[in-house]
């Protein structure tokens, strides 16, 4: 436990339901530690988005405990929650969420720019990611100009380019053909092993489970192995 | 910083959208400023000309003087204050006697008010030394509406029959010996210029006056017995209530003018947080607070003023440069008004025109940004995330 930077005891997640409620987790015991390339695996509906909605502090626990780098989730003010993913949380979505009418280089620059950082620095950094991912001729385009694939890379390295303790991808390949998503997840396992990032995946996609580390069973909003 | 700087790019990248905002928004400024500036020029100009034609710096009145009242004209003069003379005769002041009278050019009847003046006079722009006469004839001077109604030249003669201060009818021949041309309706339509010795003569009041007129504004201007001082402020009132009736109705007009602006605007960014939702989970789950988020279309709808306000001086400046040098004709009929309107009005535009009005839109556009954005600060990312309508 040591190197835990995700712990989560007795957690449980509910939604209103009409005159009732939902329960989408119960019961979740969790500790990821740092460094791991590890999965969320189970089918649709079983509770991987909101877990990893939970651990990026865009939603909060209804009971129980989720520790993500040693800040308690659900205690949370919405300005240090923001902090937190500014700073340490990168998140790669399955719909690439690319802001449209930037270009990649400006996309990638995004989070920089909430950090603050300088531009020289963030100049370099930016360079530096887009050159990891292979996009250095797509610097000027617009998501509108790019593939699928191509997108992706553009969400890896913005979820890359602070260089962030923890990766949170959800369905990252869900949209994209066997060749790219074959690309995009060495591309991240080379990242967690040159930079010993941390990558918690949502997916149920075979490709992405022959990469993972370390698999957490979800099923009905339970971990099952 | 942060805000300007992402609101910027938003608006660059968006295009077409940002620039029909943008030329409306500009439509707003130019017209809004030419109306104001047009006002503007017209109260200094109707104001310029009713000085130098009509009101000089300031009037005295003989105190029973209402122009309104035709039925106490005749008796409203008295003999000139012996503390004016020394000022009459420096040409600072200028004596006025005023009575009814009535002419008949051509063989119809009009009634007309018949002014004595000085015909050496400097206060007044009228061209009174066309009155200068050694004959015995009664000679007048009237302006060009005068002259246009009743089909006078100059060297016409018509008759004109007046009654004195005894209360006796006269009538004599009157000859038209000039004719000017002043912006002022007032002392041109049913208006006859004489010469002040003539026309005491005409009404056995010599060294009467009705009023004097003084050459200049901040002139001292002593109490004296049995005349009233009427200072600018009391002289131009008529004039300041229709220019703050045209204020309020240009205003009016430029409102419903910066509203469907605004509409534009308030319309945009409703639409924007409709369908920019992916984009705002995205922003909030990369480390934007929601009051930033908020902050961000709050500072984008604002930044519409500002690239209209660019965009207005790129081709408002040189377009409402053009118009104040060489002014906005008036219709032929616009002196038929009654108001002092030159042919053309040269508009003026002050720095305070410019920068309040740019500061009014700029206001108003930062607060119909704001209403719509701060519906963000209730946004669900999780769901937004995923562009799910909230």
């Amino acid at each position: 436990m040591a190197n835990s930077i995700i712990t989560i005891t007795n957690m449980k997640k509910q939604y209103p339901e009409g005159k009732g409620k939902f329960t989408a987790l119960d019961d979740i015991n969790l500790s990821i530690n740092s460094g791991e390339f590890t999965g969320i695996v189970g089918p649709s509906g079983s509770g991987k988005t909101t877990l990893l909605n939970i651990i990026g502090s865009l939603d909060v626990p209804t009971e129980g405990e989720v520790i993500t780098l040693g800040e308690s989730i659900g205690k949370l003010t919405h300005r240090k929650a923001a902090k937190l993913r500014n700073k340490n949380i990168g998140f790669i979505f399955q719909t690439y969420n690319l802001l449209p009418v930037y270009s990649v280089y400006e996309n990638v620059e995004f989070p920089l720019l909430l950090l603050k950082m300088s531009a020289s620095k963030r100049k370099k950094a930016v360079l530096d990611a887009l050159e990891w991912l292979g996009l250095t001729d797509k610097i000027k385009s617009r998501p509108g100009q790019l593939s699928g694939g191509e997108c992706q890379r553009v969400a890896v390295a913005r979820a890359m380019v602070k260089l962030p303790e923890i990766v949170l991808a959800d369905e990252p390949t869900a949209n994209l053909d066997a060749e790219n998503a074959h690309n995009i997840l060495k591309m991240m396992s080379k990242l967690n092993k040159e930079l010993n990032t941390t990558f918690l995946f949502s997916t149920h996609d075979e490709k992405v489970i022959q990469y993972l580390t370390r698999q957490i069973l979800l099923k009905d909003g339970k971990v099952v192995g | 910083m942060l805000s300007i700087k992402l609101a910027f790019r938003n608006l660059i990248g968006a295009g077409l959208r940002t620039w029909l905002n943008v030329i409306v928004l500009s439509f707003s400024f130019v017209i809004i400023i030419w109306n104001k500036g047009v006002l503007n020029g017209w109260n200094e100009q109707a104001r310029h000309d009713m000085v130098e034609w009509q009101i000089g710096g300031g009037q005295y009145w003989q105190e029973n003087y209402d122009p309104y009242d035709m039925f106490t004209i005749n008796e409203s003069h008295s003999a000139i204050p012996q503390e004016f003379k020394n000022d009459i005769a420096n040409n600072e002041m200028t004596p006025i006697l005023i009575n009814t009278g009535t002419i008949y050019p051509d063989g119809r009847m009009q009634n007309v008010i018949l002014n004595g003046i000085m015909p050496n006079q400097k206060v007044l722009k009228i061209p009174t030394e066309k009155l200068e006469n050694n004959s015995n004839e009664i000679s007048v001077l009237i302006g060009k509406r005068m002259a246009k109604n009743n089909k006078l030249e100059v060297g016409d003669y018509f008759p004109i029959r007046w009654r004195d201060a005894n209360e006796t009818f006269d009538a004599s021949d009157a000859k038209v010996v000039g004719i000017f041309n002043s912006n002022v309706p007032v002392i041109d339509q049913g208006k006859i210029w004489i010469s002040l010795q003539q026309l005491q003569k005409m009404l056995v009041t010599p060294n009467e006056a009705t009023m004097l007129i003084t050459k200049n504004v901040d002139r001292k201007n002593a109490e004296v017995d049995g005349w009233i001082f009427r200072d600018h402020k009391f002289l131009l009132s008529d004039m300041d209530e229709i220019i703050r009736m045209k204020n309020v109705g240009g205003s009016i007009f430029y409102l419903i003018l910066l509203a469907l602006a605004l509409l534009a605007i308030f319309d945009t960014q409703v639409l924007s947080i409709f369908r920019r939702q992916k984009e705002i989970g995205t922003e909030i789950a990369l480390g934007m607070t929601r009051w930033q988020v908020v902050r961000l279309f709050t500072v984008e709808g604002a930044m519409y003023s500002i690239f209209a306000a660019v965009l207005a001086a790129i081709y408002g400046i040189p377009l409402l440069a053009l118009q104040a040098k060489n002014g906005f004709p008036m219709p032929e009929a616009a002196d038929s008004y009654g108001l002092p309107i030159a042919k053309a009005i040269y508009p003026t535009y002050s720095l305070g025109l410019i920068f309040g009005t740019v500061f009014v839109i700029f206001i108003a556009t930062l607060i119909v940004s704001y209403l719509p954005a701060k519906k963000i600060s209730k946004i669900n990312p999780t769901d937004a995330i995923k562009g799910k309508i909230q």
